[in-house]
């Protein structure tokens, strides 16, 4: 950037670079014999120096800190795994959550600390219920796909095989995705649904937790029961008792 | 959809790792765009959820701070238009004017003093157009480059120093403002109660 400064505004884009050091010798000789007959620009020059002076000096008041929570948000969010896509949270899916993600996730961190250590079934119960909030809320609801091509797609990236429980429209049962989940250690295959338009989840584990049992994490049930090697749970949003065992004696029919 | 191979996992883990440590500075630029800790802290989740489907596009050796700028900043720019409201508001001229208006007898170092308020400073920012209030962001506050700028705005180099520079005379001059502002006042009463 040799050119000639012929007027005040030839300086535009050169005042920056001057002003940081970082011109070259030419263009730096150039900018100083102009400024050394022009007041009106040198003036512009020590207003430009100083405001980049007070913004350097005050750069640690200036920056911010993430909040805690948007921090866990993200972490989760990422910790979801390779093998979903992830989706712009749905505004329809943001007022089913009936905890805010953040405040779910203080709570199963504290769950897994005052349970992980004697109680393996409330943790995994407090892990799928995390996982349960975090992923319809990172999913989005038009992510549709059928049980069939869900459940190959699973065994080829995975390397086992789940059975999923085909959508049932007669029931407004819907299959939303399957994915994997990040606070069982990526070993769970998450089973997406819309149950009469609520997020509904199926896991399955590739090994047996030796219990049935019914736990209540987080304001979500989970039913959790044991097949074939495998532990299966359901999770479901605001359901009757009476209405999530019909969708559990379903997911149990169909998920063998 | 995967965005890697399962035998890049460790890759990933580095990759989220890498990305999660440049939280602040995400969400310090978030801040100044929206100006509000609700949207900024959406637009966050929004560019990491977008970077990490866009992983294997970042070419490993360069900035990626600047590369998640770029995705925040393109992020933001989408979400406007999408409201409905103009993506950028640059008004070069009104800046220009009020750039080139400062008080000619008095010099910078006189009115603005060191002890400058954060508050002060932060509202001068705030007031800035969009485009410049990024320019002397990423510049003086997160240190990029001027061709790392010009990457992340999408705008030619010089059209990066330029912002720069009269980005910075417009804060200056806003900052002047308001110190006059709040001595004003006080010069008036201290005069009146002796007289």
């Amino acid at each position: 950037m040799a050119d000639e400064i012929k007027k005040c505004g030839d300086l535009d884009e050169r005042l920056a670079p001057f002003v940081d050091g970082e011109d070259t010798p030419d263009d730096r000789a150039r900018v100083a014999a102009h400024l050394a007959d022009c007041p009106p620009c040198l003036h512009q020059v020590d207003a430009e120096r100083s405001a980049r002076d007070i913004v350097r000096e005050h750069r640690d008041a200036l920056s911010a800190h993430a909040p805690e929570a948007l921090r866990a948000r993200c972490t989760a969010a990422l910790g979801g795994g390779s093998s979903s896509a992830f989706r712009r949270p749905a505004s329809v899916l943001r007022k089913w959550a009936p905890l805010s993600l953040a405040a779910t996730l203080v709570l199963a961190v504290a769950g897994v600390f005052v349970f992980g250590l004697n109680n393996r079934v409330e943790a995994l119960a407090a892990s799928l219920a995390v996982d349960h909030v975090k992923c319809f809320k990172v999913s989005g609801a038009e992510a549709r796909t059928d049980a069939v091509t869900a459940a190959q797609k699973w065994q080829q990236d995975n390397g086992w095989a789940v059975a999923v429980p085909p959508a049932d429209p007669a029931e407004q049962l819907q299959l939303l995705d399957v994915r994997r989940c990040f606070s069982t250690d990526g070993r769970a295959a998450h089973m997406m649904y819309t149950w009469r338009g609520a997020p509904l989840s199926l896991y399955v584990l590739p090994e047996d937790i030796g219990r049935d049992q019914v736990v209540r994490k987080m304001g979500h049930d989970a039913v959790i029961w044991c097949a074939n090697r495998r532990t299966y749970a359901v999770v479901a949003d605001g359901q009757s008792p009476e209405d999530l065992t019909r969708v559990v004696a379903y997911m149990k029919a169909n998920a063998k | 959809m995967a965005f890697r191979r399962p035998s890049n996992r460790g890759d990933d883990a580095e990759f989220t790792r890498a990305a999660l440590s440049h939280i602040d500075s995400l969400y310090g630029l978030a801040l100044r765009l929206t100006r509000r800790a609700a949207d900024a802290e959406d637009l966050v989740q929004d560019t990491y959820l977008k970077a990490f489907r866009a992983a294997h596009q970042f070419e490993p050796g360069t900035n990626l701070k600047a590369w998640l700028f770029t995705i925040l900043h393109n992020t933001f720019r989408n979400n406007r238009r999408h409201d409905g409201r103009n993506p950028v508001d640059v008004d070069s001229e009104a800046v220009e004017r009020a750039a080139n208006d400062g008080a000619a007898d008095q010099s910078p170092e006189q009115i603005l003093s060191r002890q400058t308020l954060d508050a002060d400073l932060q509202a001068a920012l705030d007031a800035l157009p969009d485009s410049f209030r990024q320019a002397v962001w990423l510049r003086d506050v997160e240190e990029l480059s001027y061709a790392e700028i010009a990457r992340v705005l999408d705008v030619p180099v010089g059209t990066v120093m330029s912002r720069i520079s009269r980005g910075r005379r417009a804060l200056s001059e806003g900052l002047q403002a308001r110190r006059a502002r709040a001595s004003a006042p006080a010069v008036r009463m201290g005069s009146r109660g002796r007289g």
